[in-house]
């Protein structure tokens, strides 16, 4: 089986200590599982008995992708695989591809199709596929005369709606024109990505100049940010929020003309607070951050989605009324028995 | 004509070109990433959009990553994206050959 293309099964041992050792050998060594569990399918080409080249999937993100280029055309090897991981992805109607990857291998990723969406120091990010970033800017509704307005942006997840986000829209409304609350569009918190959209919406629906946008794969999605959906290492988190904050200044911001960006501060969540220090370091000059205060209620607890969540699996509705708006407690009250549900399958309600 | 379904023909092998085509609304427009651009970018633009004409596909979106493909291959590869996007690869077009 020289240099053919064949299937990897990890969970074979024998195959597994091979893949992990040849990667090591590239400089490849983060093999934690919630990394490793998330492959959907990995690839390798053999010489000989030899491991020479692999690259996995996971979801829309390519990954582990490593080459040994020894006694070939340098390149070839690399092209067998991503095209090999391409052809595979598109049998399974995946179009549209991430890579996020070390900075030096940029340049060979863009050889093969890939457009770069933003880079920092050490890594890079990339995409290719049946659509791009500019496709996803020319879709987002507009106002007229927006480049002289002045526009606000805020990133949510909402899981779910509750009347600090609504503080947070509200403020922000106040003091512009126009204000885009995109919601995070990876599917992995206990509400879904349809159910947080709708209730982002009924909850800013009376507020005129706010447009609720998906914010697609380009805002803390499982290809830009990872780590906000498993728990990562404080330096990882922040290599990928710089990406994740480039992408919102360089691309975002300048096609939208979105001048500041909304957080709510983060007093509860480690990973959320190092994305708001690093928005704070990334964004300015082009993008003004504005950081609004947690919302308390009358009594002085702070108002979290997690608590809510809290609430949910403990039965104890009667404690959302102060934290909630009355749109996100309908649905709640209507959805209660599948939300429990989805909890004692195991869904994470303590994450993000 | 507009196509039905995305669609990938080719490999990003050498001599080789990987074609896909995707719905558009703006004509025929072609992303093209190749070494030899400056020297055969339009020729191979030529020939993507030459054979296209032949299956009457005048709005699509095209990204081409061409690794020293011969005009054959790129026609050849054309012709399979197309019939594939266009859902016709039971009835192979022998007139376009």
């Amino acid at each position: 089986m020289n240099n053919e293309i064949v299937d990897l099964h990890l969970n074979d041992p024998q195959v597994r200590k091979t893949w992990e050792d040849f990667l090591t050998s590239l400089g490849i060594t983060d093999f934690q599982s919630q990394e490793t569990a998330a492959i959907d399918f990995t690839l390798g080409i053999y010489e000989g008995d030899k491991l020479v080249a692999t690259g996995s999937a996971a979801g829309n993100v390519l990954k582990y992708i490593g080459v040994c280029n020894k006694g070939v055309d340098q390149g070839s090897r690399f092209n067998t695989i991503v095209s090999a991981l391409i052809s595979r992805l598109f049998q399974q109607q995946v179009f549209h591809l991430f890579v996020f990857t070390k900075l030096k291998y940029s340049e060979s990723f863009q050889h093969v199709g890939f457009h770069e969406l933003a880079h920092s120091d050490v890594a890079a990010l990339l995409e290719t596929g049946d659509s791009s970033i500019d496709d996803y800017l020319d879709a987002i509704p507009r106002v007229a005369d927006q480049t002289n307005k002045r526009v606000a942006g805020i990133v949510m997840n909402a899981n779910p709606f509750t009347r600090g986000h609504r503080f947070l829209v509200e403020q922000a409304a106040s003091e512009n024109d126009v204000v885009y609350v995109f919601v995070v569009n990876t599917d992995a918190s206990l509400f879904t990505t349809a159910e947080r959209f709708e209730l982002v919406k009924q909850g800013t629906a009376d507020l005129k100049n706010v447009i609720v946008v998906n914010g697609s794969d380009y805002m803390v999605s499982y290809a830009t940010f990872p780590a906000y959906f498993l728990p990562t290492p404080d330096q990882q988190v922040d290599y990928q929020t710089t990406l994740d904050a480039r992408i919102f200044r360089d691309r975002i911001a300048p096609a939208l003309n979105i001048k500041t960006r909304y957080l709510g501060t983060e007093p509860l969540s480690r990973t959320t607070g190092i994305y708001n220090q690093v928005l704070q370091r990334e964004l300015p000059p082009q993008v003004a951050v504005k950081i609004v205060d947690r919302k308390t209620t009358t009594d002085g607890t702070i108002v979290t989605a997690t608590a809510v969540r809290k609430a949910i699996a403990d039965d104890q509705l009667d404690s959302l009324a102060v934290l909630l708006p009355p749109s996100t407690i309908n649905f709640i009250n209507q959805h209660l028995e599948s939300l429990q549900f989805r909890i004692k399958k195991g869904m994470n309600i303590n994450g993000n | 004509m507009e196509i039905k379904q995305t669609a990938l023909a080719g490999t990003l092998e050498s001599s080789d070109i990987q074609i896909m085509l995707s719905k558009g609304t703006d004509g025929i427009t072609i992303d093209l990433e190749s070494d030899v651009e400056k020297q055969f970018g339009d020729q191979i633009r030529k020939v993507i959009t030459d054979t296209l004409a032949e299956f009457n596909i005048d709005n699509v979106k095209v990204k081409a990553v061409d690794k020293g493909a011969l005009d054959c291959v790129i026609k050849a590869r054309t012709i399979a994206v197309a019939q594939r996007a266009l859902q016709t690869q039971d009835q192979p077009a022998w007139e376009a050959f």
